[in-house]
């Protein structure tokens, strides 16, 4: 308790106004989610009590054994006109839950109330969906906390840089929703502009460094995009299966260019603003560096880098198929067939990002080099 | 010609100009890593093992491969290796107790209608499937971020012998700090393309902000986006104390 008294002495006013107001942030945000039934319209009901009514072993054609649970479960009604109530519930779930929940006391869903109870006194009702904004914003507040923690200012920017280009991304594809007719790579375009400059700023602040880096950042992502765009069309995109965009009612492969674009963006401007911070570093600390030399430690530096990044955007892309391949290879599908359906679109990405990694390192070498060149005729 | 050869063929070349023999080494370490996933699928599909213990033996695999092989075994990749494992056994506890809590495991409703085909009754179990993606897709940003910190610790001993544990702890920290923006950015942008064409789909779905928010995708995605920045973050303290325990323990 001592040593929180301290590190609060130790604070400025404005550090002290600014833990305050987020402690009020967070309790206010946690009372409200745990109390916010009545801002749904759908009724929500919390579980009050289970029972497991039924249980089978099963097994499908494929020889994979799993269990069926039947569970009945009384709720309480929490929102609406049915506010206070009890609710009966049925739950079917499997044991391995792909698409299905094992509810427990505590937990809380939304539900359709059944009409037809003709003068029964019993309500019953559909289960619809669990609700999971408490959980979410308790994970949203350990990110918070553990940035601010941590990273001090830079966690501060980090969590701005994040809300703020989510609010960029959310804006151009409204403004591409309202007028389909509207280019999206053109909106990307512009929306990768905003989101270079932003972030570099928020990063690295108003300094020569960001300018090479955000130049590099803009010529790396484009050459990039150029080079997947006339890989796709000489090929004339063999080998890559569209199916999982399928969904969407809009032109997929331009949607899929177009998260190409976005996908590598963040790679991108690491690796520049990687170059062009330590190339700047060498120059400041000897100021007659040869431009050899800077070439020669720039390229060492890029060799370090190129292999991690371009494995972060491996994993980043490829692990969200784990649970597809899993039921592709269960129901007994070929496993070159698995990995084209399942695959093909993320291995495009990671290595589209992969040659924009890559080229980004000359490219902010010699973004670099041109800068530093203008400040020495400067001099 | 298959468009994914001539890409990957592409990057092959790219590299090994650029990046010489590490250039390679790291296009290798690619397919080796592309490879350690394929076999933790595999053995994902059996239902009597534990895909959270698979998932901490591919992050161990993976992490070697990237520190190991793409550098080389030395003190600064040995220290990196070490907070990798420690900050994935870490996040891995708080994760399983997340995806059981927030029940995001499997396919959402939205999906499930391309699937119809599939029998979902499968006997495995995608809680810890789900907890297992999750670490799987920061696995990279942990390591990447690790060697990051650990190398120019190393540099700064090497150059300041006389510094204590807590010193060389504070350096890197604050190494730690400047790196944590372009880290969480690298992985905000890879997810927001990933989700780009299920963004544009809730859009035109016209959920509600309540539906959205309590949407089995929309709030996998979330999580592991969140997921992702605290881990990037959480591995900063752990490779700080962990480099300046082991350094400065050997001086003494």
């Amino acid at each position: 308790m001592n040593l929180i008294l301290n590190f609060f002495k130790k604070m400025t006013l404005q550090h002290k106004l600014f833990y305050i107001i987020l402690l009020l942030c967070f309790l206010a945000s946690i009372v409200f989610v745990y109390n916010n039934y009545t801002f749904y319209e759908r009724p929500i009901v919390k579980v009050i009590e289970v029972s497991l009514e039924d249980e089978t072993e099963m097994e499908d054609g494929l020889e994979n054994k799993d269990t069926l649970f039947t569970q009945h479960i009384i709720g309480e009604i929490k929102n609406g006109e049915e506010k206070g109530s009890l609710i009966h519930l049925e739950n079917e779930y499997s044991s391995s839950k792909a698409y299905d929940y094992e509810f427990r006391v505590g937990n809380e869903l939304f539900v359709t109330i059944d009409v037809d109870n003709k003068g029964d006194t019993e309500l019953t009702g559909t289960i619809l969906e669990v609700k999971r904004d408490k959980y979410l914003l308790i994970v949203a507040w350990i990110f918070i906390f553990i940035l601010l923690i941590v990273g001090k200012k830079q966690g501060l920017y980090s969590i701005f840089s994040l809300v703020i280009n989510a609010l960029i991304l959310s804006y151009a594809l409204d403004l591409y929703l309202d007028k389909p007719d509207r280019s999206l790579l053109m909106i990307c375009s512009i929306g990768i502009i905003f989101f270079t400059v932003i972030s570099l700023l928020l990063v690295n602040g108003f300094n020569e460094k960001t300018y090479s880096a955000i130049i590099a950042t803009l010529l790396g992502t484009f050459v990039s995009l150029a080079v997947a765009y006339l890989v796709i069309w000489l090929t004339a995109g063999e080998g890559l299966r569209y199916e999982e965009l399928q969904f969407i009612t809009r032109p997929y492969k331009t949607v899929f260019m177009a998260g190409l674009f976005i996908g590598s963006l963040g790679a991108v401007m690491d690796v520049a603003i990687t170059m062009s911070s330590s190339i700047f570093s060498l120059f400041e600390k000897n100021n007659k560096i040869s431009v050899k030399a800077l070439v020669k430690s720039g390229l060492e530096i890029g060799r370090d880098i190129m292999g991690t990044m371009t494995n972060i955007l491996f994993f980043a892309y490829i692990s969200g198929s784990i649970p597809l391949l899993i039921l592709y290879f269960k129901n007994a599908s070929p496993f070159g067939f698995t990995l084209n359906m399942n695959l093909s679109l993320e291995l495009a990405r990671a290595l589209a990002g992969g040659i924009g990694i890559v080229l980004t390192i000359p490219i902010g070498l010699y973004t670099t080099i041109f800068f530093i060149s203008r400040k020495r005729a400067r001099l | 010609m298959n468009a994914l050869v001539l890409l990957a063929a592409i990057l092959f070349i790219l590299m090994a100009l650029i990046g010489g023999k590490k250039g390679v080494r790291s296009f290798l370490a690619l397919f080796f890593n592309f490879g350690v996933l394929m076999i933790t699928v595999i053995f994902m599909n059996d239902p009597n093992l534990n895909p959270i213990y698979l998932t901490l033996i591919a992050c161990v695999a993976i992490s070697g491969i990237n520190l190991f092989y793409i550098n080389e075994v030395n003190s600064k990749t040995k220290t990196a290796f070490i907070s990798t494992i420690i900050t994935t056994v870490i996040l891995l506890l708080f994760i399983i107790v997340i995806t059981d809590k927030t029940m995001i495991q499997g396919f959402g409703e939205e999906e499930i209608e391309e699937l119809g085909m599939f029998s979902l009754y499968i006997g495995v179990d995608f809680v810890k499937i789900a907890a297992s993606v999750i670490i799987m897709s920061t696995i990279g940003a942990i390591t990447d971020a690790a060697i990051a910190i650990s190398s120019p610790m190393r540099e700064i001993y090497f150059h300041n012998p006389n510094l204590s544990r807590k010193e060389l702890f504070a350096s890197g920290l604050s190494i730690g700090r400047d790196i944590l923006g372009t880290s969480t950015n690298t992985l905000f942008f890879a997810f927001f393309g990933g989700y780009l064409a299920l963004l544009i789909w809730f859009k035109d779905l016209h959920y509600s902000m309540g539906e959205i928010v309590n949407s089995k995708i929309f709030s996998s995605e979330m999580v592991t986006i969140l997921i992702a920045g605290i881990s990037v973050t959480l591995v900063i303290p752990i490779t700080a104390w962990i480099t300046a325990y082991f350094f400065v323990k050997k001086a003494n």
